[in-house]
This record gives structure tokens, C-alpha cells and sequence, in this order.
């Protein structure tokens, strides 16, 4: 898919935001926080976490509800727990509001690289960006992000997040019946689209950081 | 888990040397029970004892129609319930976030794909080549199917949750047997067709394409399969990976810990596949063995 649009700082409201366009997946993340925490009459000497995925009303092709996605939203809450620093914001928490505007196929890798984005724009601290690749199984081909509609007949899924600078993977989960040579090529375009993606992150927040100087 | 710092050193130093706290090697599990038919207004159910895990899995099959998307194919939908025997905060809203997470896992491995954002959840679409063959469920082409309505439920809980369920799920599939559906009459295109279903004949539901569920649990530089719950408060992270008897991955999921590296997870799959050959035929054997046992009483 192309990758059109990718900024920083699209929420003024909220410490830190993203918005980013793959192809026709249109996604805005905002991140509030650390900020007290109202549930927690608990110390803690951890922050807390709390992520929430919704799309709205004109998101799919189909007219569907907006509904809060829980499976995206907990998928999402692993894939980031696992690399922000916890024990910098003790006591406080972080929530990462997430918003599909348009889904056009490989919502949740967008979501994830467009999170991870947010956070680094709020200032929260992390070990490394993350970036979500997802490739689809058709046959004996493999696509990489794939669209809607080749999403509608894949026969599998492999969806990696990783920390490319560290070279870790966060989250992987696939779907549907894999031999063990797709699994390591599915793997290798995972990880070099994922080095190539935390580049342009990078960039990004570079760009964002030198026009906030002047 | 409340455990004190010399017991956390003694597990992790155990599993180092190949012995754990109770004796098993690190590719060990523990004995496996399993009893079919547990539930007698159920079409098919199984429990099953891991050492200290037990769970129940029924599966109920009820009429309905197929979905527009994919009208030559039945609809399963997993649940599963954490009840509060297990652990006390699995009362009320506690135990939802593991039930969720236990039941996307065994829907990813049984069912293959998911359907498109903004549909609902709960019901799936299959992929094919996954585990369950869900054109085995049509009844008339987008008219009637059957709905199959797999439920679990955490009685006891020491680790190693989801491999306890899908093994229960795979004996209560098993163990299901679905009334055979006659349908009477030719019908015009927009209306129902009536149907009999039948009292008397049943037909067994075919499960050798069933996969099995292996965690892997990384402990130090190691793994271990089958996991009890001390030793999963020692964890830096677990790999969930569903193999089928052909040997091919049917799903896999990172659990929640800290990142891997990829030649980890392609060891791990390795190694998982290794275990799988084992497991499943234990599982088979066991679940044979229950079901004659249940056929002679």
C-alpha cells in the first residue's frame, strides 16, 4: 500500500498526536498523559496503560456502527506494553485514544506504527519505535499490507509488530495454515518493511521537532 | 503469585538444568485427563485435567442461517468463562480481559481468519485449510445451517490455560454429535424450507483436521511447555502456537511480555512442532479412551 500521509501533531488538544493515511486506511491516534490515574486507589510503581480503538460510523464500506473495537483495542494494548518504560510515570496514566476514519484494509499494523508515532510526539518514554506489518497469504503468494478486498479471500495472516532499531518482535500473531519456509519469508518481508517504515518514522518526528524550533 | 525471591531463583535455576519444581524435564507435560460426554443436554462436551487445570468445553448446535458473505458455510463462535472457583478475582468483571483474550486465541487457531472490521466479533468466517470444516455444517445453501456454539469454562486454573482448552475443545468436537437434517419440502427462492431433523440418526463430526494448542513459555534463555502458574509469574514471554497433524502452522500468538528475536520464534516453531507430535497423539489416545469408556456406560 502507499504510504501518503504520515504527521505528527494533528490533535492540538492532546500531548501527543499522529495521522496517518496507507493507501485508503485513514487513522488518527491521540495520546493523553501520564495524567492521574481515577481508578487506581492503588500505588502502583508502574504507570498504567489504557488503550481504546473505535471506528466511526462511515469507516467501513458497509454503514456499521461505531463501535469500540475491544479485540483491536486489547491487541493494541499488548503490542505497546511491551515498549513503553513503565516505571517513568509511576502512579499516573497514559491513554492512547485510536480512531479509524476510513478502514481500507490492514487497520491494525496502522494503528500500531500510528500509536507508536503519538507517543513519541507526547514525550512518553520508550525503548524503541514500534512498527506493525501485516502480510496476507493468497495461495502460494505473499502480499504485503494488503487491501480490503485481498484481506476478504487471503488464506492466512501474519501480523508483526517489531522494534526495528532493537530488532525485536513485540507481537505476532498469525491466522489461517502456514508451512515453516512461508513463516520465514513472511518473516523477512516483515522485518525489512519494518526497518524501511522506522525510517520514515523517523523522519517524521525529525521534520515535526526542527519546525517546532523555528 | 506471592513468591519470595529464593522460590523465583529456584524456578528459574530448575528450568536452567532441565528439572523442574516438579520434576518434569522442560519439554514435559503433565498427565492428561480427559473425559467426554460431561454434559449430557449438550451435543458434544469434554473436560479435561491438566495437573492442577481443569476445564470444561461443550459445544451446542443450534439452526440459523448463513451469513450473506459466505452462504455455503455454517458459523462457529468460541466463548469462554473464567469462572470464580478458579481465582477469586475472576468474579464479575475481572476475569473478562483473560476470557477475551483466551477465546480471540482459540478462534484464531480453530477458526483461521477473522472478518472485516465493524462486523461482529463473536461470529467468524472460515479460512479454508483451518481447523474446523465449516462446509461439513451446511444444511441448504444459504438458506439453513448449523450454528455451532463452543463454550469454555475455567474450573481450576495452574497454568497453561489455553493449551487445557483447546484440547477440551478438540474432545468435545469429538464427542459432538449434530442431528442429521432432512429437508422436506422445495421451497421458492425467498422463503424458509421446512426442515426435519431427525431424532434417531446423528452424524459424528470429523475432527482430524483439528489442531492442537502449544504455549511455549520463555524463562531465562529457555523454554518450557506446559507451564504451571509459578511458573508463569516468571516469565518474560509466551508463544502460543496451534500445529494440525499435517504439521503446518494453523495460528499463532505472542502473548504479552517483553520483545523476542525473530530466530527465537522460529526456534520456538520448530521446537513446537516437536512437541506436537507427541501431545496429539497422547490427546487422541486419550480421547479415544474416553469416548469408549462413556460408550460402555
Amino acid at each position: 500500500m502507499l504510504l501518503s500521509v504520515l504527521q505528527t501533531g494533528a490533535v492540538s488538544s492532546a500531548s501527543g498526536s499522529a495521522y496517518a493515511e496507507f493507501g485508503n486506511t485513514k487513522v488518527i491516534v491521540s495520546v493523553f498523559g501520564p495524567r492521574e490515574s481515577k481508578k487506581a486507589m492503588v500505588y502502583s510503581d508502574v504507570g498504567r496503560l489504557n488503550c481504546n480503538v473505535s471506528y466511526t460510523n462511515f469507516a467501513s464500506p458497509t454503514l456499521g456502527q461505531g463501535t469500540d473495537h475491544k479485540e483491536y483495542s486489547s491487541m493494541l494494548h499488548k503490542a505497546l506494553e511491551g515498549v513503553i518504560m513503565m516505571e517513568t510515570f509511576p502512579k499516573t496514566t497514559v491513554d492512547v485514544f485510536a480512531l479509524v476514519l476510513e478502514s481500507g484494509g490492514s487497520d491494525l499494523s496502522v494503528l500500531i506504527s500510528c500509536a507508536s508515532l503519538a507517543l513519541a510526539d507526547a514525550g512518553i518514554m520508550m525503548y524503541d519505535l514500534i512498527t506493525a506489518v501485516s502480510v496476507s497469504c493468497i495461495g502460494k503468494s505473499l502480499m504485503i499490507d494488503p487491501v480490503t478486498e485481498e484481506e476478504g479471500c487471503e488464506d492466512g495472516s501474519f501480523m508483526m509488530t517489531c522494534m526495528p532499531s532493537r530488532y525485536e518482535i513485540t507481537q505476532l500473531t498469525i491466522t489461517g495454515e502456514w508451512t515453516t519456509p512461508n513463516i520465514n519469508e513472511a518473516m523477512q518481508l516483515c522485518l525489512d518493511a519494518s526497518s524501511k517504515l522506522g525510517e520514515i518514522m523517523r523522519d517524521c518526528l525529525k521534520q515535526s521537532a526542527s519546525a517546532s524550533d523555528e | 503469585m506471592g513468591l519470595s525471591l529464593g522460590e523465583q531463583h529456584f524456578i528459574k535455576g530448575g528450568i536452567a538444568q532441565d528439572l523442574r519444581t516438579d520434576g518434569r524435564k522442560r519439554l514435559t507435560y503433565r498427565p492428561i485427563y480427559v473425559e467426554t460426554g460431561v454434559i449430557p443436554q449438550a451435543n458434544g462436551s469434554a473436560r479435561v485435567r491438566i495437573g492442577g487445570t481443569d476445564v470444561i468445553a461443550s459445544v451446542k448446535a443450534e439452526i440459523g442461517r448463513p451469513s450473506s458473505l459466505q452462504p455455503d458455510k455454517g458459523k462457529v463462535a468460541v466463548f469462554i468463562d473464567c469462572s470464580p472457583t478458579a481465582e477469586p478475582t475472576f468474579g464479575g468483571r475481572g476475569g473478562e480481559e483473560l476470557s477475551s483474550e483466551l477465546a480471540l486465541a482459540l478462534q484464531r487457531c480453530l477458526l483461521g481468519g477473522k472478518s472485516g472490521a465493524g462486523l461482529q466479533s463473536s461470529i467468524h468466517v472460515l479460512v479454508p485449510g483451518a481447523g474446523i470444516n465449516l462446509s461439513s455444517l451446511l444444511i441448504k445453501e444459504g438458506k439453513v445451517c448449523w450454528d455451532l456454539y463452543i463454550d469454555g469454562l475455567v474450573i481450576s486454573s495452574d497454568g497453561n490455560l489455553l493449551d487445557a482448552l483447546g484440547a477440551a475443545i478438540k474432545a468435545a468436537l469429538t464427542n459432538t454429535a449434530i442431528p442429521k437434517v432432512n429437508v422436506s419440502a422445495e421451497v421458492a427462492d425467498d422463503e424458509q424450507p421446512e426442515i426435519d431433523i431427525s431424532d434417531e440418526e446423528y452424524l459424528q463430526f470429523d475432527t482430524s483436521s483439528v489442531p492442537v494448542i502449544v504455549t511455549l513459555t520463555k524463562v531465562g534463555t529457555h523454554y518450557i511447555v506446559d507451564a504451571t502458574a509459578e511458573e508463569e509469574s516468571q516469565m518474560s514471554s509466551a508463544v502460543s502456537i496451534s500445529v494440525n497433524r499435517t504439521g503446518h502452522i494453523c495460528g499463532l500468538t505472542k502473548r504479552s511480555g517483553s520483545g523476542l528475536d525473530p530466530s527465537v520464534i522460529l526456534d520456538m516453531i520448530s521446537v513446537a512442532k516437536h512437541v506436537t507430535e507427541t501431545l496429539m497423539s497422547k490427546l487422541d489416545s486419550e480421547i479415544s479412551a474416553a469416548e469408549a469408556c462413556e460408550d460402555e456406560s
